[in-house]
């Protein structure tokens, strides 16, 4: 079975399948969301309406709920109140539409792990999700694994043939990243959206992150990796072992 | 002017007129029936003459009331007005004169008769000043009577203005007006009160059609980005597809930002940035600044940071962040490498300067904080920023100064509480 395992669920060791609730209306977002998650390796099962999550979280045990917060039949954050009533153990990330500063503190005051408003990167959410389920799921045991190299988030260190590298937080947020999407294309923007936040808008062009990439595979090989961070032209960045 | 004022004035115009003119009229006709009882004594005291003469012989002994003079040298026989010197006194007084021709011993005479105009005159000055006095005592009335009215019947209206000036629609309140004894002032305040209904009813409509705009445009924005982020993972994507993906993409990132802060723009006007907290600018500005240390670094700017006050400001967070982020990123931004970064904050304002080369509409700063006003049309930035920046400046009733320095090529935003 490991050897059909999509590359970023050998990242967790040991291997537990997670299983995911997609809340949202929106047949486009939500079959996206699906097969997106699904190719990370998340058993994935979705829910149209309140109505039916409301079934679901009441049925079955999920690791994470991705939950919208505008639905047709009732509103996400009830779903969100159900959840903590009933003492579960799962993960809650909000992808709401509304952007209003309201719900989001009302959000985590309620319980939601994390909020990420829509327009959203697929890869900045996967990246969230991943938090959330190293949050909650691996305790104790936390740690990146790709090829040679070793990453444990608690520490925030990184390990390559199990020597210390000395990164600075921008270079570790980066190699997070891209280690946390091994074999997905990143675009440009995702990335310095999710390294840099707003603060990117200071930059004229995505220079800065041809400059700390490069830094970041020069450490990389100085200890002794092979060179994992493809560009992938006119687009962004690939973490690749091929 | 207060209304009041305005009528008054038109009353007090017309009844100055009207008086002036009864006055006048009055003061001619008194005195011409002065003089006419005058005139009516000189001949009455001719004809007595005459006839004395013709029964007599000669001039009757008693003198009358008056003068009288007698001359031989012949003179027009007229009435007139003439100064005679009054002996007494010995000032010259005005009397009216009747001269006439009389047979006295068969001898041609001119009798001149004469007769004080002093007493008309005394008469005249009464009759004036009792009406200065009228006239006087009607206008002051009239104020007075305005005064007390503009107290007692205005007084539903500044009540209506004062409720007026205190009325705040964000609060999603309807004017509470009383109806009044005077029909229009009931009228205003029965309109009014409709109009703040209206008012507060579009006022959610509009809030909520921004928000549900937001939300509507929002998702299908997710859809395009998710989709064009699934389409990049392909494995068997074309490799010319690649750079046309991504460039879509980007576009999608623009129309996502735009619309962000066109949304932000709408919620500052419509106000909805109510609540504040004390928030220190200097601690904003140092954590700002810790975060794009990277930027500075890279673009090898010169800082320079002089905090000189650790006061509050009472500002809602989330735009208190996007005023400091927007001035930051736009001076860093549109810097040179190695050009100068200088923040400066004091108690009264946040002054930040950048080098830069002049802009084309350095002419008109005004055209600076325009929406989508851009200095390079390739820029990705959807050139709201300074916009928004004006916006909540305005919004807390900040000045916000742009002025730059050609010698230096120096830039700067001055945000002036």
């Amino acid at each position: 079975m490991s050897s059909e395992l999509p590359a970023t669920f050998r990242l967790f060791k040991p291997y537990i399948p997670v299983k995911l609730l997609i809340v949202e209306d929106e047949p486009a977002l939500r079959s996206s969301l699906v097969e997106y998650l699904r190719q990370d390796g998340y058993v994935v099962e979705a829910a149209v309406s309140y109505g039916q999550a409301h079934e679901k979280i009441k049925l079955y045990q999920y690791d994470c709920v991705l939950l919208d917060l505008t639905l047709p039949d009732g509103n996400g954050l009830d779903v969100l109140r159900t959840l903590k009533a009933d003492n579960s153990a799962a993960g809650v990330l909000i992808i709401s539409a509304r952007g209003a500063l309201d719900d989001k503190v009302l959000g985590l005051e309620l319980g939601a792990d994390d909020y990420l408003a829509k327009p959203f990167h697929l890869s900045e959410l996967s990246a969230r999700l991943k938090a959330i389920i190293r949050r909650r799921q691996f305790q104790g045991q936390r740690q990146l694994l790709f090829q040679e190299l070793t990453v444990l988030p608690d520490q925030a260190q990184v390990l390559v043939h199990g020597e210390p590298v000395i990164l600075t937080r921008k270079e570790y947020d980066l190699l997070l990243y891209l280690l946390t999407h091994p074999g997905r294309v990143l675009t440009k923007e995702s990335i310095a959206e999710h390294v840099w936040g707003d603060a990117a808008d200071a930059a004229d062009s995505f220079d800065f992150l041809y400059t700390h990439l490069k830094n970041l595979r020069r450490k990389l090989q100085e200890k002794g990796a092979a060179d994992y961070i493809r560009s992938v032209y006119g687009v962004g960045y690939k973490f690749s072992a091929e | 002017m207060k209304l009041l004022a305005a009528t008054n004035r038109y009353y007090v115009l017309l009844a100055g007129l009207l008086f002036s003119l009864g006055s006048g009229l009055l003061y001619v006709g008194v005195l011409w029936a002065l003089q006419g009882e005058v005139e009516e004594r000189l001949f009455q005291q001719r004809d007595y003459l005459r006839r004395e003469v013709q029964r007599t012989g000669q001039l009757p002994g008693t003198p009358f009331e008056g003068r009288m003079q007698l001359s031989t040298t012949p003179q027009p026989e007229v009435l007139r007005d003439v100064l005679l010197l009054e002996p007494l006194e010995n000032e010259l007084e005005p009397y009216r004169q009747l001269t006439f021709r009389l047979q006295l011993n068969g001898q041609t005479q001119w009798v001149s008769l004469s007769k004080s105009l002093l007493e008309t005159a005394d008469v005249r000055r009464l009759i004036m000043w009792l009406l200065l006095g009228v006239l006087g005592a009607l206008l002051l009335s009239m104020v007075l009577l305005n005064r007390w009215l503009a107290r007692r019947l205005w007084a539903p209206f500044e009540h209506t203005l004062h409720q007026l000036r205190g009325y705040d629609v964000r609060q999603h309140q309807v004017l509470q007006l009383p109806p009044t004894r005077i029909e229009e002032f009931t009228q205003l305040n029965h309109t009014l009160t409709h109009l703040s209904e209206r008012v507060a009813a579009d006022y959610a409509m509009l809030k909520e059609f921004t928000e549900n705009a937001a939300h509507e445009t929002r998702t299908p924005l997710a859809i395009m980005q998710a989709k064009l982020e699934q389409l990049l993972q392909l494995p068997d994507l074309p490799a010319p597809a690649g750079p046309l993906v991504a460039d879509l993409y980007a576009a999608v990132q623009r129309l996502a930002r735009l619309h962000q802060g066109l949304t932000l723009l709408s919620k500052i006007e419509n106000q909805q940035f109510a609540a504040a907290v004390p928030v220190s600018l200097a601690e904003l500005l140092r954590e700002k600044l810790r975060q794009l240390e990277g930027f500075i670094e890279d673009k090898q700017l010169r800082l320079e940071v002089s905090l000189t006050t650790a006061g509050t400001l009472p500002l809602h967070p989330a735009l208190a962040d996007s005023l400091v982020s927007n001035l930051l990123h736009n001076a860093i931004r549109h810097n040179q490498p190695g050009g100068l970064l200088r923040v400066q904050l004091s108690a009264t304002e946040l002054a930040i300067t950048n080098t830069g080369p002049a802009l084309v509409l350095t002419q008109n700063p005004e055209q600076f904080f325009e929406r989508f006003r851009k200095q390079n049309a390739a820029s990705d930035s959807p050139g709201l920023g300074l916009s928004i920046v004006q916006s909540i400046a305005t919004f807390y009733g900040f000045e916000v100064r742009y002025e730059h320095d050609a010698e230096q090529a120096l830039h700067t935003l001055r945000v002036v509480f």
